[in-house]
């Protein structure tokens, strides 16, 4: 079961990291929710339509992360979408291996969406110009995290998504992106980012 | 590319505050830093008098931090050459190093400041970052509290090591390390409101409970805390929905939480005042709130 990114998803997951280079940062990504169970379903990969961040810094402790998950369960729920993955940056660049928090948080989202992904992103690859896809992207099979290789086909648009995230990388758009840990801060903050999701369709 | 000084329409004396500001709040924004630093530098040294030295120190970090190599390389030049000798420029030269990471070099860089002064505790703590940027956690640990073991009252050492506990997933000694920094910082609500999470993430009736007070302790000294006022609305909820529980310890956990769903929400209604996009996050809160209070019975 294989799932796509879109551009939007891409960006912000990026954005993300760009914007604390000195810490670890984390976040979910959402899909629209399929209307019918197909039988056939393992033949149409998942399309991860948004990304949520989440927290920078100390990513292993408890209560706010609850409080982001269900926050944003209810959000899913009201605009038809689900939580369909989990994304990772660690602290140092040349650690991209999953870490007990990641394993953790992708179950807990598998319980409600099994085909949940957890996606590490490798920063020691990271580059302004986006070149190449730096995510490794886990399955869950059999109580295990397996490695999928990413390449462009993760993607919805991989062109389109080197080139609008290089942009946006450029123009310091990740300046003004707000993850859930600026919200709790500020509570006009919003978490959604409008503002970014904006400067994609633009660049579309 | 247009200076910052136009760009933003601002003085060289605005500047040079932003900067003390950020230096005073230990912003680690470094590329604003880089680019309103580098622009003071290279355009108003010589009305910065003696502040140009704070300020080569500030930038060089900055500069460390965002690879301007160039940029940190002149800095220190012009600190060796005003300073000639001084340890805290030696520290500098190896904080570099480590930047290149050429950390061997760093250490040696910092072995050597310590011969000089054993006691100088910004070089111990640049080994220990080492340690840190190689992924030596236990190590680090291990360094760390045999150096709060001397320097009992450095409370950036504490908060540090309380982190790489919770790294570590070892929170009962992340408590203890939050529980010195409280006590010598009893008004300060984040430290609470921290050890409340680490609480929290222990887990168990008897840490549930320790985590709600503190958060409600965290909200004393600060009620707009937001995350002290979710840590009480979920630790309220959860002891009320324990099994564990009497009825009366479940009745009063259910009117804190009561109480904190009010709170939040008038929270989020003040927020979302002026703003259509923000309603949306009203709605979704309430929502989450309500059905979490179904569940909780």
């Amino acid at each position: 079961m294989s799932i796509k990114l879109t551009t939007q998803a891409y960006c912000k997951m990026l954005l993300h990291a760009a914007k604390y280079p000195h810490c670890a940062v984390n976040g979910l990504l959402v899909a629209e929710k399929q209307k019918e169970k197909k039988k056939d379903s393992h033949s149409t990969p998942i399309l991860c339509v948004d990304c949520i961040p989440l927290f920078h810094g100390t990513l292993a402790l408890a209560p706010m992360l609850e409080v982001a998950l269900t926050l944003i369960d209810t959000w899913c729920k009201e605009n038809k979408y689900v939580i369909a993955g989990y994304y990772q940056a660690n602290e140092r660049t040349k650690d991209f291996r999953p870490n007990q928090v990641a394993e953790r948080v992708a179950a807990r989202i598998a319980e409600n969406f099994s085909e949940a992904a957890m996606i590490m992103v490798d920063s020691t690859r990271f580059t302004m110009g986006c070149y190449e896809p730096i995510l490794a992207i886990y399955d869950h099979h059999e109580n295990k995290w397996k490695c999928r290789d990413c390449n462009v086909d993760c993607f919805e648009d991989w062109c389109e998504a080197q080139k609008i995230t290089s942009a946006l990388l450029e123009g310091r758009s990740y300046e003004s992106l707000i993850d859930f840990d600026n919200h709790l801060d500020d509570l006009r903050n919003d978490w959604t980012n409008p503002e970014i999701n904006k400067s994609v369709l633009h660049l579309c | 590319m247009a200076s910052v000084s136009e760009m933003y329409d601002v003085t060289w004396e605005e500047m040079r505050d932003k900067l003390r500001k950020w230096r005073e709040d230990n912003h680690r924004n470094s590329e604003q830093i880089v680019d309103v630093g580098e622009e003071l530098i290279n355009e108003h040294a010589s009305k910065l008098g003696d502040d140009i030295w704070i300020i080569y120190e500030q930038v060089m970090i900055a500069a460390l931090d965002c690879s301007r190599d160039d940029l940190a390389w002149t800095c220190l030049q012009e600190l060796k050459r005003q300073f000639p000798g001084s340890q805290r420029v030696k520290r500098l030269a190896g904080m570099r190093l480590e930047a290149l990471e050429k950390y061997e070099d760093a250490s040696k860089q910092y072995d050597s400041i310590l011969q000089d002064d054993p006691t100088n505790t910004a070089a111990r703590k640049r080994k220990i970052s080492i340690l840190k940027a190689q992924g030596k956690s236990a190590e680090a640990i291990r360094e760390l509290n045999e150096y709060l073991e001397q320097f009992v009252g450095d409370q950036e050492a504490w908060h540090e090591l309380s982190e790489l506990y919770i790294n570590e997933h070892d929170y009962g000694k992340a408590a203890f390390c939050l529980e010195e920094l409280m006590m010598t910082n009893p008004h300060n609500h984040l430290y609470c409101e921290q050890y409340a999470e680490v609480k929290y993430t222990q887990g168990g009736l008897e840490n549930l409970e320790l985590s709600r007070k503190y958060f409600a302790q965290a909200l004393k000294l600060n009620n707009r805390n937001m995350r002290a006022l979710f840590g009480l609305y979920m630790s309220a909820s959860h002891i009320a929905a324990s099994p564990k529980v009497n009825a009366t310890v479940k009745k009063s956990n259910v009117k804190y939480a009561a109480w904190a769903t009010n709170q939040i929400n008038r929270a989020y209604q003040l927020a979302g005042r002026g703003t259509k996009e923000n309603k949306c996050s009203v709605k979704a809160v309430e929502e989450m709130l309500e059905s979490m209070q179904i569940t909780m019975s």
